[in-house]
């Protein structure tokens, strides 16, 4: 109990949970208990912020995030192989090239970002938190499934206010490899292959050609880099760097971040070299 | 497809209408025209008008063009000032010139300030607001010296001063405080030059120079920049490029084949001046 | 006017007319911050404005955080100073309760948890903060507004952000050049983009403009230097 209090946990996760006296100063509830967000006196189906588009002199404000990612991860023999682009978009503006979609949770444990960036970041982040906790009450680490659940609860509770993620949550756990899709509808499902984002039509291309479940570790490597690589040539809203993590017992590491120029020109050459 | 090829009606052409109005409602916009956010304005003094307008024309919040002239030529003693869609005006402005040219020779003589009104206001009021244009009509003639504002629907005022355009508050406050009846030539200028720089400064649709057209009984003179009330900024850096910056991915070299060469002499023929 | 009474009838036959409360609005301005090995720079303009109105010419949007941080920030106005006003309370807060000021990296982090909670009723704003961390390097993090933050060591936002951000990617990551190395940054290369930047932007965009606020961190702490733009 005394660890719960520290960290700010209540053992009844709500967002209508009464903060009591701490609710005078509205602006902090959140470092309180990280379940609980704000939510403006309307009706649920306005409380996304389309609404709010419009300044008093009627001009149209920007009020644009992240979005547009291609992401993907698939089980294999060898563990779980993640990867991902790096571009975030707002509209028709990149807003950076450079944007960390896997999300280390914790050694054994990685977690992937589409739809809205902040959203991904802060709900992931209170996971880790959670996984910790977990960690240190049961001294074991927390299995996928559950961490996943965690997950989908937490988002669960504010479905229909608005929230945007399609995230994967990978690592190793008592039962080898696993990995999840959890979305802000509250869908969770485990899998062999997923991939999300506006670019994944692309990557499960080449993901569905080349996924064989008795590939290598560099096989699997190098398929899902091909797979984001080609999702960054044909999606407009994917792009920068393309990052490639692996699963193993031993928790997880980073293989490689290239460039998504510098693959095109290393393609490039390959497929001439082939033809020739 | 008649249109296409036969293009000799005049007037608007409205074959695209129906077109774009269904592409609107599927959700493609409509490109945006260029408007001049602006501050255009017209005194009259003791022997005649001052004509004012800044430079700035502008897409959105980006300036388009920083150096734009927004006093039009109509008659030799009749000049216009305008605000609103920069298309719009350029074309109203140039079609007024050529008729009001078309009446001085069918009438032979001086075209009245009145008529030019009256032929805008009628435009105007035909295409009921869709041609955007807010003028300031100034000029000289036997009669008197005229200052009038047309507005887009075609309602007009003749005022001994007035102003138009996004920056009309600010130009027209220094208007309400200073201007008087017959006022000498510098000071008029002095007088429209701030009501200008009042929307320059204070408007962010107007800005850059101050243009200023001065019509009297002898004609008119365009100053053009009378006053440059904005220095541009400098920078501090260089940003230039070394040759070979830019990465060459691939070479085509296509030799220009020039198949026959002639030379023709053209002999002038002499206009029919008789 | 007409063609509408004909086409629906007269306005009390037809549907009431919902109007929609609009609790924002866009105040313009622009910030840059670029950060060293030493130090970091962070600027503003000086504008306020709200359509074709200007408000104030010499409004600073650099709000200062601890002796260590900066924050830039720009939107809607009303939600700056409400902002700044409760991270100012946290701040403070912290203070008093650890006898020490927050790290650059807490502080970055605190922004971006109290951005999130008004996730469904976002801050209208653009945010950079900058600031140096624990190792005495310059730090930049950039927001959106509902608390997405990244690292970086430099970065545009704000109402020219479109046309200040190219610039900056090209002059300080050197990307797409063939032969050309991303400069050192020295406080001398970071003042003369910052002032070329506001310069340029200031010839296109209408919203920026009358003048730029230059913060330079450092260890030993902070120095503003004021630059003019033109006014129009």
């Amino acid at each position: 109990m005394a660890l719960e209090a520290i960290n700010g946990v209540s053992r009844y996760h709500s967002k209508l949970d009464d903060l009591g006296e701490e609710m005078v100063i509205p602006e902090i509830g959140n470092l309180k208990n990280q379940y609980q967000l704000c939510t403006p006196d309307l009706p649920k189906s306005e409380c996304q912020i389309g609404e709010f588009l419009i300044d008093e002199t009627g001009r149209k404000i920007k009020l644009n995030y992240a979005h547009g990612t291609t992401t993907l991860g698939f089980k294999f023999n060898g563990g779980v192989v993640m990867a991902v682009d790096s571009r975030a978009t707002s509209g028709q503006y990149i807003g950076s090239g450079n944007v960390k979609k896997i999300i280390e949770i914790n050694p054994y444990l990685l977690g992937t970002m589409a739809g809205g960036a902040a959203d991904c970041t802060y709900w992931e982040r209170v996971l880790a938190k959670q996984c910790r906790i977990y960690e240190l009450r049961n001294r074991e680490r927390i299995s996928v499934a559950a961490a996943s659940k965690l997950l989908a609860n937490m988002v669960y509770q504010y479905k229909g206010y608005g929230l945007s993620m399609g995230v994967m949550i990978a690592g190793w756990d008592k039962k080898g490899p696993g990995l999840y899709y959890v979305d802000n509808n509250g869908n969770r499902m485990p899998g062999n292959v997923f991939s999300v984002g506006s670019g994944s039509i692309y990557a499960y291309g080449v993901l569905d050609s080349g996924y064989r479940s008795d590939m290598s570790d560099t096989e699997a490597q190098e398929l899902g880099r091909r797979a984001i690589y080609h999702a960054t040539h044909r999606d407009a809203y994917s792009g920068g760097v393309v990052r490639v993590y692996h699963i193993k017992e031993d928790g997880w590491t980073k293989i490689t971040e290239e460039d998504s120029k510098d693959l095109h020109y290393k393609y490039a050459e390959e497929k001439t070299k082939r033809s020739q | 497809m008649m249109e296409v090829v036969d293009n000799s009606y005049p007037g608007f052409q409205f074959s695209n209408f129906a077109r774009n109005e269904n592409l609107v409602a599927k959700g493609f916009p409509m490109p945006n025209s260029r408007k001049t956010g602006t501050t255009i304005a017209g005194i009259v003094f003791k022997d005649g008008v001052v004509l004012g307008a800044d430079t700035r024309a502008t897409e959105g919040d980006i300036i388009a063009d920083k150096n734009c002239s927004k006093i039009h030529y109509l008659q030799p003693n009749m000049y216009c000032c305008g605000a609103g869609t920069a298309a719009d005006l350029e074309m109203t402005t140039q079609l007024m010139a050529s008729q009001l040219e078309l009446h001085r020779l069918n009438t032979g003589r001086q075209v009245p300030v009145v008529a030019a009104n009256r032929m805008l206001k009628q435009m105007l009021f035909r295409y009921q607001g869709y041609i955007g244009a807010a003028l300031v009509l100034g000029g000289v003639d036997k009669h008197d010296s005229h200052i009038y504002s047309i507005h887009p629907h075609g309602s007009t005022d003749r005022l001994p001063y007035t102003t138009m355009g996004s920056g009309s508050l600010a130009a027209m406050s220094v208007f309400e405080s200073r201007w008087k009846p017959n006022m000498e030539l510098e000071e008029a200028k002095q007088l429209v030059r701030d009501a200008i720089a009042g929307g320059v400064f204070n408007d962010l649709g107007s800005g850059s120079n101050i243009d200023l057209c001065i019509i009297t009984k002898d004609g008119a003179t365009m100053i053009r920049p009378y006053d440059v009330a904005n220095v541009k900024g400098q920078r501090q850096g260089k940003y230039e490029y070394k040759r070979g910056t830019t990465e060459v991915l691939s070479t085509t070299v296509r030799p220009i084949q020039i198949v026959a060469e002639t030379v023709k002499k053209v002999t002038v023929e002499e206009m029919d001046t008789a | 006017m007409a063609l509408e009474m004909m086409m629906s009838g007269p306005d009390y036959m037809r549907d009431p007319r919902k109007h929609q409360f609009s609790p924002y609005a866009n105040n313009g301005g622009t910030s840059v911050a670029i950060a060293g090995d030493d130090f970091v720079m962070i600027a503003s303009d000086t504008r306020l404005s709200r359509g074709f109105n200007i408000f104030s010419r010499e409004q600073d949007k650099v709000f200062p955080l601890t002796p260590k941080t900066m924050m830039a920030s720009s939107g809607c106005w009303a939600d700056v100073l409400t902002l700044n006003k409760v991270l100012q309370a946290r701040l403070t807060m912290y203070s008093h309760e650890h006898h020490d000021m927050m790290s650059t990296t807490a502080v970055a982090q605190l922004l971006s948890t109290m951005l999130y909670w008004r996730r469904f009723f976002p801050y209208y704003v653009s945010n950079i903060l900058a600031g140096i961390d624990e190792e005495g390097k310059g730090v930049v993090y950039h927001y959106d507004p509902v608390g997405h933050m990244e690292k970086l060591t430099f970065s545009a936002t704000g109402e020219s952000v479109s046309q200040i951000q190219p610039l900056l990617d090209n002059q300080i990551g050197g990307l797409n050049m063939l032969g050309v190395k991303p400069p050192t940054m020295t406080k001398d290369l970071a003042r003369q983009l910052i002032h070329d930047a506001f310069v340029s932007a200031a010839e296109r965009d209408i919203n920026t403009g009358d003048g730029i606020i230059i913060h330079t961190i450092t260890k030993d702490g902070k120095t503003e230097e004021t630059v003019k733009l033109r006014r129009d």
